[in-house]
């Protein structure tokens, strides 16, 4: 026993990414109650899916606490592998199997990657053991090598661009509860990867620092544009993973800057930022996939343009999804906006550290981040104003939420709001993980210095205020009278619902500044005649890194497969020749 | 009492009863510098009265949204504005890094201001709030630009500190605050839906944004509007005086004279800007915008060059 006992390890970064996993695992559990008895009633069978859902959770706990390259690579092939065989729910249908292989593909050639840098850990350090990994940055190349792999390896699991393609892929077609797990924690995977691999060889050169910046804030950027672009709910939440996981990337990269210059405050508030992020996106997507989820059972589509006034059904569920919606967009005062700010701080703080050019560039990251702020705002509003608000584009018949929906919301909600109320113990628990295991003697009190109970007693007065003149309003209402009426049509009085601003109307301003980036295109045919008949009117955005790169590089390779067609042959007189062969290369590479 | 305490619920009374003076004093330069009588200057604090004791009507499909969102968007305000310095008091609100706060406050409002206008469901809204959400990402920056970049290089973060962190003492510098509170002007314009961004007098739903925003509301819902549309107007006169103030150092009634003279020129200022210009058209307004943080981009490099050397 004492053997298995050495796989394990329980150090403060595990234990806190144990905590996220297992936060957004019970409710979305719970989630599942609801979810699969759509199945039950297809007579579908689950008893596969809940199995390896089931693996999955425990192999992806197993990660963060394992102590074991070997060890640690096995439990990693058993989350992907679960993974993928779980996604495979509705097995019949040509896009699942399509979105299951993209994520099959991408797992695998991650692995890869992350064979070569455990066997480099090893050679450099004859250990298999994590804890006898810390090789630092002595000798510069194997330790960059080792970063590099690290981080593209790992990159890949969280999606950062240009190694996203996948996320869009899987995500949509993904069973709800697999979608919200994979996207709230899955990718939080590679995440922990990095920071662990940051741990063997820091402290890292600042260059690592400023090429994961760059590299996360276009994440941000582009993952929230594509994400406005989309029409399609769980495709656009897949493209918000990207920029969230961007901002996360953007924290770790300012946790590299500290760590490089040796100041221990900006690496106390960019890790800060990081891991609190971490948190708070595997709350609130899970809440906001679980929210599509819902929305998906009763509805049975995920195209937002044919949703809409789905408020006047359920408005518990769109408070729900409202909340989740403001905390991912970093509005004030949920959970979202704490993280930001002490990314924020960081970048103030590395800026006054460090003077020379680093104001003006730090500046530039500021302005990024607070344009990535601003487009998640307008998604957000989109995605709200199209699918919940407005009248029914497409009539509903009947919505219910189960009691287990309920559950699972408004778990997620309460920690929206609980994060953003009261910023300051989880900000304290993410400071304790960091004086535990990312500084070695280097405390700094920069992450609980800052006025988390200001933020407290703001948020509140603006609650407090908020809830006076909702009395004042009603006091005045009862006076003066309240009600309803037709909304003001112009003159025209027949509005009807299909003259509602569309999701693509809504963004397509904002779309068309990137236009070839996002490959975004529209489709219009207008009646020319003098009497209209129908017109048409579409618009599409492809990934840039999928249409591109991806697909490219698939053709270039299918047609380089004729080339060694040679090899597969019917016989099996030739595989013995290609045997003896290989055998006679090896022995006689032994003499040499 | 403490003085504090004083100044600080002084502030706030001039926050609450100087905004809606200061939109009647803006239209009045106006009224006068297009040769006519115009309003009264108190005619804002009569509209709010009447609209006060108006019936509220709301949209028939209209949901909550459409009914808390003039309360935040008000609250917003009000909190925004309250961490911004009246002269030489302390800010109501003043720690470090609430520059960021201040931002995603005033972005907070426009979620729900944007949300509340989707939540009648006609296109005439649905046209002010997207362009809102498109130009409002493109002034961002220009905050960032101007405020931002006086707070990294003082290395203040509280928006107190940075406008108190300016020292006139070398040229560059002074070149540099100049600007800076020439984007400032700028932004206002754009954010408050001031000419030549947007025509707070009209209501032609097309080419409106902010008016038409609002356009379906009544009330005490309109009240509320209003009300926070001075404020935030007041906010960004306060942004722009707060450039002022290394006049005062110090010097309490030195820098409530500053104040109360700078709101008087830059309402005259605001005038000026909206008797000569025409609006632009709706596809001009980012090149405006983009101009207006090339402008903050460039001072600052400008300056950070002309100081290395």
């Amino acid at each position: 026993m004492k053997f298995l006992y050495n796989f394990i390890k329980l150090d403060g970064l595990s234990i806190y990414f144990d905590f996220v996993i297992q936060l957004a695992a019970i409710p979305t559990a719970i989630y599942n109650f609801s979810y699969l008895n759509h199945y039950i009633d297809d007579k579908k069978s689950i008893k596969g899916f809940l199995a390896f859902f089931i693996i999955m959770i425990v192999a992806t706990r197993l990660i963060v606490l394992s102590n074991h390259a070997i060890f640690f690579i096995v439990v990693w092939e058993t989350m992907s592998l679960t993974s993928y065989l779980a996604m495979l729910l509705e097995k019949e249908k040509e896009e699942v199997q399509k979105g299951s292989f993209y994520y099959l593909i991408a797992s695998h050639a991650l692995i890869f990657i992350l064979y070569i840098m455990f066997f480099l850990l090893h050679q450099k350090t004859g250990s298999w053991y994590f804890d006898r990994f810390n090789i630092g940055f002595a000798d510069t190349y194997t330790a960059s090598i080792i970063l590099i792999l690290g981080m593209i390896g790992f990159g890949i699991k969280s999606g950062f661009i240009p190694f996203h393609f996948w996320l869009p892929q899987a995500h949509p077609i993904a069973p709800t509860v697999l979608s919200a797990f994979l996207s709230g924690v899955i990718i939080k995977a590679g995440i922990y990867g990095i920071l662990r691999i940051y741990l063997f060889v820091k402290p890292v050169p600042e260059i690592f620092g400023w090429i994961l910046l760059v590299i996360s804030m276009i994440s941000a950027i582009f993952g929230v544009w594509y994400a406005l672009a989309q029409h399609d709910i769980k495709r656009l939440l897949a493209y918000h993973s990207v920029e969230n996981i961007g901002i996360i990337g953007i924290g770790i990269a300012i946790g590299f800057i500290g760590s490089a210059n040796n100041l221990p405050a900006v690496e106390f508030l960019g890790f800060g930022g990081a891991l609190l992020h971490t948190l708070n996106h595997a709350i609130f997507k899970s809440l906001l996939f679980i929210g599509s989820g819902v929305i998906y059972q009763n509805l049975g589509t995920r195209n937002i343009e044919a949703m809409g006034g789905i408020v006047h059904r359920a408005k518990l569920l769109s408070i729900f999804f409202l909340i989740g919606s403001v905390a991912i967009s970093g509005v004030p005062p949920f959970n979202g906006f704490i993280s930001e700010f002490i990314i924020y701080s960081g970048f103030f703080r590395t800026a006054n550290e460090l003077k020379n050019f680093y104001p003006i560039l730090m500046l530039l990251f500021v302005v990024g981040l607070a344009f990535v702020g601003g487009l998640a705002v307008a998604c957000f509003t989109k995605v709200n104003s199209i699918m919940f608000l407005g009248s029914e584009r497409q009539p509903i018949k009947n919505f219910h939420l189960n009691l287990s929906d309920k559950i699972s919301l408004s778990f997620f909600a309460l920690f929206c709001i609980l994060i953003g109320f009261f910023p300051a113990p989880f900000v304290g628990v993410v400071n304790k993980v960091l004086s535990l295991n990312f500084t070695r003697g280097n405390y700094s009190s920069a992450l609980i210095n800052i006025n988390w109970f200001d933020f407290s007693l703001i948020f509140i007065s603006i609650s407090v205020l908020i809830l006076l003149l909702y009395f004042a309003k009603i006091k005045f209402e009862n006076k003066y009278g309240h009600r309803k009426a037709e909304a003001w049509g112009c003159g025209y009085n027949r509005l009807n619902s299909r003259m509602q601003y569309t999701a693509s109307s809504f963004a397509d301003e904002l779309n068309s500044i990137p236009k070839t980036i996002l490959v975004y295109h529209k489709e219009v045919e207008v009646s020319e005649t003098a009497y209209p008949v129908e017109s048409k009117f579409e618009s599409h955005s492809k990934d840039f890194a999928d249409n591109k790169i991806v697909q490219p590089a698939i053709n270039f390779i299918k047609k380089l497969i004729p080339y060694i067609d040679f090899t597969s042959q019917t016989d099996i007189r030739y595989y013995i020749g290609f045997i003896i062969i290989i055998i006679t290369i090896y022995s006689l590479l032994t003499f040499i | 009492m403490s003085s504090a305490l004083i100044e600080k619920i002084f502030s706030l009374i001039i926050i609450l009863f100087l905004a809606p003076f200061f939109a009647g004093l803006v239209n009045k330069f106006k009224a006068i510098l297009t040769g006519r009588v115009g309003a009264p200057i108190l005619q804002p604090y009569f509209e709010l009265m009447r609209l006060l004791k108006k019936e509220t009507i709301n949209a028939t499909t209209s949901s909550f949204i459409s009914r808390i969102s003039p309360l935040i968007n008000f609250a917003a305000m009000l909190i925004a504005a309250s961490m911004l310095p009246v002269g030489n008091f302390k800010s109501i609100i003043s720690f470090d890094g609430d520059i960021i706060l201040f931002a995603y406050i005033l972005g907070f409002a426009r979620f729900f201001q944007i949300l509340a206008a989707m939540d009648i469901g006609s296109s005439f809204e649905g046209m002010g709030a997207a362009r809102e959400a498109t130009f409002a990402l493109f002034a961002e920056p220009i905050f960032f630009f101007s405020i931002g970049s006086i707070s990294f290089l003082s290395g203040m973060t509280s928006l107190y500190d940075i406008y108190h962190s300016i020292q006139l003492t070398n040229i560059s510098y002074e070149v540099f605050i100049i600007i800076c509170s020439i984007s400032v002007f700028m932004l206002a314009v754009t954010e408050c839906s001031r000419m030549p961004v947007d025509d707070p007098n009209t209501h032609l739903e097309l080419t409106m944004i902010h008016e038409v925003m609002i356009l379906d509301n009544s009330g005490f819902d309109l009240m509320l509007y209003q009300y926070s549309s001075f404020i935030k107007l007041f906010i960004y006169a306060m942004l722009e005086v707060g450039f002022f103030y290394p006049f005062a150092l110090q010097n309490y009634w030195l820098g409530i004279i500053i104040f109360v003279v700078g709101l008087l020129a830059l309402s005259l200022s605001l005038a000026i800007v909206e008797t000569i210009t025409s609006r632009y058209k709706m596809k001009n307004i980012p090149q405006y915008l983009l101009f207006a943080t090339a402008i903050g981009i460039l001072n600052l490099l400008i300056y950070t060059f002309t100081n290395r050397i």
